[in-house]
C-alpha cells in the first residue's frame, strides 16, 4: 500500500512538474494559448487510445498491433462524410461522421476477429500486424475513395452546424492580455503575458472541451466495466484461457467483445483527431503510432484505467515537449571540460542537434527503465476489481471505503450527458 | 455405491471385437443413474493411438477413480472429455445430452467441469476475486446488463461474494480470501480450485491428479474435503497417480491402459488384478 501511494506520490510530481512549466510557457508567452490548448487536445486523444488498447491488452491479452488502423478508420470515416475535397460523399453534419468512423472500425474489429480470436494471441498479433498495413496502404492508393496521399481537407470542426456551439468561437470577443513587466528587486526583471486571444483559442477551448467529454464517458464507462463480472472473466482469458473454457465462459464471445470494444474507442479517438486537425492523411496510420500507443499503455500499467491515462500524457509529453528542448538548451556544452572528456561533448552536440531523432532514444530508455524497475508500470491496476456496490454492506474491506456508491451512479450521469 | 459382480461385468464387456489377444474386461456399462458416459471413444496423435475405443460410465454419487500407467491416456481421455480436444470418433454424454465435440464452456454448462493437473494462477486477483470466476451465467457477464441491470448484477455479486466466502471457510482457508491468488503454496492452491470448481455447481467434477506434489497431510485434508463434497451429491472423475490416495478413495476404479479401458472394479478386486499388475510393470502384451 505505502508503495503504491509512493507511486501516486510520484505521478502527481511528474504531472504538477510539467503543468508548471507549461503555465509558465504560457505566461512568458514562448506557448501559444492556441497551442497549447491543441496540445491538450492530443494529450486526450492519445488517452483515448490508451484505453482502447487496455481493453485489449489490458484486460484480455489481445495482442493488437493496428492501433494505428482503427485509429484512421475514425478518422478517415468522419472525413470522408464531412471534408470539402472528399472524394465519396462532403459536407455532411460530423455527429454522422462519428457513427461512419465508429462502425467502420466495428465492422473491421468483428472480420478480423472472427478467424483470429479462435486462436492462440499470437495468430492476432500476426494478423493485426498486417492489417495495419493493409489498411494504410488502401487509403494511400485508392485514390478514387480517399484522395491518397493528398489527404482530406477542409474538414469542418466537430459542432459545425450545432445551434450555439457551431459559432462560438466567431461570437467570442477577442481577448487581449497586456504585457507585463514583473520586476523582483535586486534580482531580475522579465516580460510577462502580452497574449491575444482569438478565435483559434476559442476553438481550441471547444475542442478541449470534447476530448474531455470523450474521455471522461469513456473512463466512467470503463471503471463499471473494469471492476464487473464481465471484466473479471476478461481478466480470467488474460491470465489463463483454458480456466475460464473449463469454468463455463465462452472466451471467444468475450474476446470479440473486448476487442470490439477497445477498437471502438480508438476510432473514437480517430474521428476526434480529424476534427482537431482538420485535415487527415495516409501518414497518420503510421505503424509508430500504435507503438506509441502500446508504450503508454505499457509505461502506465497494463489493465490499469488510470495507468493508460497517465502513459498518455507521458508519451505526448515527449513527444511534443522534445520538440521544444532542441531551442531551450545551449548549442554546445555549457562547461569547458578537459579534452579526455570530448567525447562528452561531442555526445551532447550531436544529441542537441539531432534532438527529434532522440526522441525515440528517449522513449526506449523509459521503456527500459520501468521494464527494469517497475516492470508492472507506473500505474499497476488495484489489487482487487470487485463490483463495488457487492461489497459495501457484504464485507468489511478498504474498498467500500472509497465511495463505491459514488462510482456506479456517477457513471450512470456521466453516462447520459 | 455400484458393487457388480465379476460374472456381470464379463458378460456386459464392451470390447469382445478386439483383435489383440490381450483380455480386457472393460468397463462396468450396466449402470443404473449415469452422469458421464463414454462411448468408444478415440484419439490419435500421428501415429500415436492415445485413446483407442474407450467406453466407460460414471454413476451419480460415486467417486470414480481412473487410474493407469503413465502414457495409458488418462489426461487425453480427461480433455476429449471436457471439450478440449475434438475426438475422431466415439461419443460423450454428460446427463444424457451429447456433448460430443462441444466447446469446453459448452460442456461446463452442461454440468460437467474439470480441474487441472498444475493449478492455474490468477495474476492480479486476490483469492477471492478468483473464486467469483467460478458461478456460472452470472448476470454480470453481459456487458449491457452492467448499465442496464445493475441491481441485478449488484445483488448476484453479492450472492457470489457470500458463497465464495462461505467456500472457503468450508475448505478452512477463510483467512487467504483477500491474499493475492498467486502467493499461494501449491497444496492451498488446490484447495482453492477446488473450491472454484465448486462455485460452479457441478454435476460431476474430473479432478487431474488433486494431490500431485501435495504432502501427505494435506492429501488427506483434500480426501477429506472430496467424501464431503461427495456425500453432499457431487459425483466425482478423478486421476491419481498416488495409488494408496485412489484406493482409499475411490471406488470403483476403473484402469486405463494404451487407451483401453482394460478393467474395472473395487479397489481390492483391481488391486489383486494380474493384468493391472502386469500393466504397471510394462508387461504390456506378455
Amino acid at each position: 500500500m505505502a508503495n503504491r501511494s509512493r507511486a501516486e506520490q510520484g505521478v502527481l510530481g511528474v504531472v504538477v512538474v510539467l503543468s508548471a512549466l507549461l503555465v509558465w510557457g504560457l505566461l512568458s508567452g514562448g506557448l501559444g494559448p492556441a497551442y497549447f490548448l491543441y496540445l491538450l487536445g492530443l494529450v486526450g486523444m492519445y488517452v483515448l487510445l490508451s484505453f482502447g488498447l487496455n481493453v485489449q491488452w489490458g484486460y484480455a491479452g489481445l495482442i493488437n498491433f493496428s492501433v494505428a488502423a482503427f485509429f484512421g478508420l475514425g478518422a478517415y470515416g468522419t472525413a470522408l462524410l464531412s471534408a470539402g475535397n472528399s472524394p465519396l460523399a462532403g459536407g455532411l453534419p460530423p455527429l454522422l461522421g462519428l457513427f461512419a468512423g465508429l462502425a467502420l472500425a466495428g465492422v473491421l474489429a468483428v472480420v478480423i476477429g472472427i478467424p483470429t480470436l479462435r486462436l492462440r494471441a499470437d495468430y492476432l498479433a500476426i494478423a493485426s500486424l498486417g492489417l495495419a498495413e493493409v489498411v494504410r496502404l488502401v487509403v494511400l492508393n485508392q485514390n478514387g475513395w480517399t484522395n491518397g496521399s493528398a489527404g482530406l481537407r477542409a474538414i469542418p470542426t466537430f459542432f459545425e452546424g450545432w445551434p450555439v456551439l457551431g459559432s462560438f468561437p466567431e461570437q467570442m470577443p477577442t481577448l487581449v492580455v497586456d504585457r507585463i513587466l514583473v520586476t523582483i528587486p535586486f534580482v531580475t526583471q522579465f516580460e510577462l503575458l502580452g497574449i491575444r486571444l482569438g478565435t483559434s483559442f476559442w476553438q481550441g477551448v471547444l475542442n478541449v472541451g470534447l476530448v474531455l467529454v470523450f474521455v471522461g464517458v469513456t473512463y466512467l464507462l470503463l471503471r463499471r466495466v473494469h471492476r464487473s463480472p464481465w471484466g473479471r472473466v476478461l481478466r480470467t482469458v488474460r491470465s489463463d484461457e483454458d480456466l475460464a473454457e473449463a469454468l463455463g465462459k465462452n472466451t471467444y464471445a468475450f474476446k470479440m467483445q473486448s476487442f470490439v470494444l477497445g477498437s471502438l474507442i480508438m476510432a473514437l479517438a480517430g474521428v476526434f483527431y480529424a476534427h482537431l486537425n482538420l485535415f487527415v492523411s495516409p501518414g497518420d496510420l503510421e505503424p509508430i503510432n500504435t507503438f506509441y500507443v502500446w508504450i503508454a499503455v505499457i509505461l502506465g500499467g497494463s489493465g490499469s484505467n488510470r495507468g493508460a491515462m497517465f502513459g498518455g500524457f507521458v508519451v505526448i509529453a515527449i513527444r511534443e515537449g522534445t520538440r521544444f528542448l532542441g531551442d531551450v538548451l545551449p548549442e554546445s556544452f555549457p562547461v569547458a571540460l578537459p579534452n579526455a572528456l570530448s567525447l562528452v561533448e561531442t555526445t551532447y552536440a550531436t544529441v542537441v542537434s539531432n534532438i527529434a531523432s532522440t526522441r525515440l532514444l528517449a522513449v526506449g530508455l523509459i521503456i527500459i527503465l520501468v521494464m527494469r524497475f517497475r516492470p508492472e508500470g507506473v500505474l499497476p491496476p488495484q489489487r482487487e476489481l470487485i463490483w463495488p456496490r457487492a461489497t459495501e454492506e457484504a464485507t468489511e474491506g478498504p474498498t467500500s471505503g472509497d465511495g463505491p456508491t459514488v462510482t456506479a451512479d456517477g457513471g450512470d450521469r456521466g453516462a447520459d450527458r | 455405491m455400484s458393487e457388480t459382480d465379476s460374472d456381470e461385468r464379463a458378460s456386459e464387456s464392451g470390447s469382445p471385437t478386439d483383435e489383440t489377444t490381450r483380455d480386457l474386461d472393460g468397463a462396468n456399462r450396466s449402470k443404473e443413474d449415469v452422469v458421464l458416459r463414454v462411448d468408444e471413444l478415440r484419439k490419435t496423435f500421428g501415429g500415436l493411438v492415445a485413446t483407442d475405443d474407450a467406453s466407460f460410465e460414471v454413476e451419480r454419487g460415486t467417486i470414480t477413480g481412473l487410474i493407469g500407467p503413465n502414457g495409458a491416456g488418462k489426461s487425453t481421455l480427461f480433455n476429449l472429455v471436457s471439450g478440449f480436444y475434438e475426438p475422431e470418433a466415439g461419443r460423450v454424454e454428460v446427463n444424457g445430452t451429447d456433448v460430443t465435440g462441444a466447446a469446453p464452456h459448452e460442456v461446463a454448462e452442461h454440468g460437467l467441469v474439470r480441474t487441472f493437473q498444475t493449478p492455474r494462477k490468477l495474476e492480479g486477483m486476490t483469492v477471492r476475486e478468483a473464486m467469483l470466476v467460478g458461478p456460472q451465467r452470472q448476470a454480470g457477464e453481459s456487458f449491457f446488463a452492467l448499465f442496464t441491470a445493475t441491481d441485478a448484477v449488484t445483488s448476484e455479486e453479492r450472492t457470489n461474494l457470500e458463497d465464495a466466502h462461505r467456500m472457503l471457510e468450508e475448505f478452512g482457508i477463510g483467512d487467504l480470501a483477500r491474499q493475492p491468488a498467486t502467493d499461494l503454496s501449491g497444496g492451498q492452491m488446490k484447495l482453492v480450485e477446488l473450491a472454484r470448481a465448486m462455485l460452479a455447481d457441478p454435476e460431476i467434477l474430473l479432478l487431474d491428479e488433486p494431490v500431485a506434489g501435495v504432502n501427505p497431510t494435506l492429501a488427506n485434508t483434500l480426501a477429506e474435503h472430496i467424501e464431503r463434497l461427495n456425500e453432499a451429491g457431487t459425483t466425482f472423475l478423478v486421476i491419481e497417480h498416488d495409488m494408496e490416495f485412489i484406493m482409499n478413495l475411490a471406488d470403483p476404479i476403473i484402469v486405463l491402459d494404451q487407451g483401453h479401458v482394460l478393467t474395472e472394479g473395487t479397489p481390492e478386486s483391481v488391486r489383486s488384478d494380474e493384468r493391472v499388475i502386469d500393466a504397471y510393470l510394462g508387461g504390456g502384451g506378455a
